[in-house]
């Protein structure tokens, strides 16, 4: 069945055929006896890229298009490690990073993870951050 | 005047709550001014090919990144050039119009500056206010938050507390840290709580932002509303973040799973030294905006913990009442504050409340100690434990849905035993000090049993024993890199 982004929210109680979990898990098996059974664990508790795609195209639907563009950041950085994500929040934090770290924050995530959408905002954050002297200590004072 | 020749009424008067008090005249220039500031700029927009060059008062090249970050993702240009045509009394006019529904209101807030807006709200008396945001309203019905702390932070207390939240209809509970190293404990035992008493209650720790990720990403919180922002730039780089690193944030969150809400609040930029000699209400339009532009579903605004800043300012409870309708009015879920003091009259308090409450907002109280004062960890909130047959019976005189339920007493006792009952059969960490867990309640002869006892009669932390909190807060480590390592493998 099609998915109807205007009709078909709550996707877990409406359509959970289309919901799965990282390691491919319908909801109705995620279950305390299937935890007991030592079928489950923490990584599969999780949202997947799949998963907030289609909750994006219901924020579209519902005439909310930054939070589509928030959901569709989010679809990309499901499959970036934990580690990377507190690296890259840290790196886009004030006077953190130089516009060349920015710069290969932005090339990694289009190059590791093929997080085209994040890694444009990252690219626009430096160029704000230069002109507003945000970036890292070395080059706070350079010349716009 | 001798005391003998003043009247006995005036001296007794002074003694009262609101004479602690601290009431103050506009000081326009240090940001001490509710709405309608003097120096609060034109509204104004100016777009070319479809790209903002120019916003309330500013070119593209004097933009700050808060500008920026509007100008790039908060303004539909489309909808602008017929939502700017409108004069400021016919859009309060149309907040107002049974006939004008919340969706044709909501877009047009799309194209509307935040100059415009703090503009257009201030037009409105209170109860004008109150019956948009009631039209406004994202929610189908009201609901609160709950603040769930104790002073010893015993997690089995903090379980059970978390269970009565629970049950008495409180959608959302907030935790937060007297030990920082404590959260993944705090945040674990709110969790168990939570769900046992009523499955599907969010819940969330209050930290800082860079360790409130890491909770979430292991999965023992479930949302997440510490993402402040500011409506200036230097009050928001003091806050150690840009609009793009919180955006990012709220992206992180989301590939987890975890709900997010911003947090903004009217008097912080005035607060922190950096107001740019503008009004509460402009600035505050200025984080809505922002908020909205990152992809933020909801936002907790209405002063929240300046409350008394702005309630020493004339127009101050009216300032916070437009802020939630400003917020409501960007298609944001707002969580409306109500939970730091507000004032130390009784009298004045309610007063600021039913602006929420009567409409009733999506959160009307975003922090309600479920527990006694003594045990809020929050600094002491606007309401605890026993101010709740109260706010059921202003429900009842006003036949109003305050998003509150009540029942009989012993129902709640059986709530809380079982609760922490099973949060020591689920979470060994609460009860069992010899296993290779960290323990946390100290004595080891505190046993599940007397712990579920002491929970369901007990009205505060004092009866309960202390953890050992050497060997816990040496544990916390250890939990938090236990579960990262399980969190990164793979299943089948």
């Amino acid at each position: 069945m099609a998915f109807d982004a205007a009709g078909d929210y709550p996707l877990g109680t409406r359509r959970p055929d289309l919901v799965r979990t990282p390691g491919g898990l319908a909801v109705d098996e995620l279950t305390l006896d299937a935890l007991r059974a030592g079928q489950l664990n923490g990584s599969e508790m999780r949202a997947t890229a799949e998963t907030l795609r289609l909750q994006a195209e219901v924020a579209r639907a519902a005439g909310r298009p930054e939070l589509a563009a928030n959901l569709g950041r989010a679809a990309e950085l499901t499959a970036v490690p934990d580690e990377v994500i507190l690296e890259i929040y840290t790196g886009l934090r004030p006077h953190r990073s130089t516009s060349g770290e920015l710069e290969q924050l932005a090339e990694r995530l289009e190059r590791e993870f093929g997080a085209a959408l994040t890694a444009a905002f990252v690219r626009e954050a430096k160029e704000v951050y230069a002109t507003r002297k945000l970036l890292g200590p070395d080059e706070r004072a350079a010349p716009v | 005047m001798s005391e003998q020749r003043r009247s006995r009424r005036f001296v007794e008067r002074e003694q009262r709550e609101l004479r602690r008090e601290l009431l103050i005249t506009p000081f326009p220039e240090l940001g001490l001014v509710a709405m309608n500031g003097p120096n609060d700029p034109e509204p104004a927009l100016e777009v070319r090919d479809g790209r903002v060059v120019a916003l309330d008062g500013r070119s593209e090249d004097e933009f700050d990144a808060l500008d920026h970050f509007i100008a790039r993702h908060g303004m539909d240009v489309e909808i602008a050039a017929e939502a700017m045509a409108i004069d400021d009394v016919e859009l309060a006019r149309r907040l107002v119009d049974v006939e004008v529904s919340r969706e044709v209101l909501v877009r047009l807030a799309r194209g509307l500056t935040p100059a415009r807006l703090a503009r257009v709200v201030a037009l409105l008396d209170p109860v004008e206010m109150m019956f948009a945001l009631k039209k406004l309203r994202a929610r189908r019905a009201p609901a609160n938050q709950a603040h769930v702390t104790n002073l010893k932070e015993n997690p089995a207390l903090l379980a059970a507390d978390a269970a009565e939240a629970a049950a008495r209809g409180f959608a959302e509970i907030e935790t937060t840290v007297g030990v920082s190293r404590y959260a993944p404990f705090n945040a674990m035992a709110v969790l168990v709580g939570s769900q046992t008493g009523r499955p599907g209650v969010l819940t969330q720790c209050a930290i800082e932002e860079r360790r409130s990720l890491q909770l979430a990403i292991q999965g023992i919180t479930t949302y997440a509303e510490t993402l402040s922002v500011y409506g200036t730039e230097p009050v928001f780089v003091d806050g150690d973040d840009t609009p793009w690193s919180k955006a990012f944030l709220n992206s992180a969150y989301a590939s987890r799973g975890i709900k997010v809400r911003f947090t903004s609040g009217g008097g912080s930029e005035a607060l922190m030294g950096h107001a740019g000699g503008c009004s509460m209400l402009y600035l505050e339009a200025r984080c809505l905006s922002l908020v909205r532009a990152a992809g933020s579903q909801g936002v907790q605004n209405g002063s929240i913990s300046c409350v008394a800043l702005v309630m020493s300012v004339p127009a101050g409870g009216r300032e916070i009442l437009a802020e939630n309708l400003l917020a409501a009015w960007l298609d944001l879920e707002v969580a409306s504050g109500n939970d730091a003091i507000a004032s130390h009259s009784p009298i004045r308090r309610t007063a600021k409340l039913m602006g929420q409450f009567l409409p009733g907002t999506d959160f009307v109280t975003s922090g309600w100690s479920v527990m006694p004062r003594y045990d809020n960890m929050f600094g002491g909130g606007n309401y605890d434990a026993d101010d709740i047959d109260e706010w059921l019976t202003i429900q009842r005189d006003w036949q109003v849905d305050g998003g509150r339920s009540s029942f009989r007493r012993s129902p709640t006792q059986r709530s809380r035993r079982q609760r922490t009952g099973s949060t020591a059969a689920t979470c060994p960490i609460a009860t069992e000090p010899r296993t290779s867990s960290p323990p946390i309640v100290c004595s080891p002869r505190a046993s599940a049993d007397s712990t579920s006892r002491v929970s369901s009669t007990g009205a505060g932390s004092p009866t309960w024993p202390k953890r050992s909190s050497v060997c816990n807060a040496s544990a916390s480590p250890r939990t938090t890199c236990r579960r990262r390592r399980s969190s990164t493998r793979r299943v089948r």
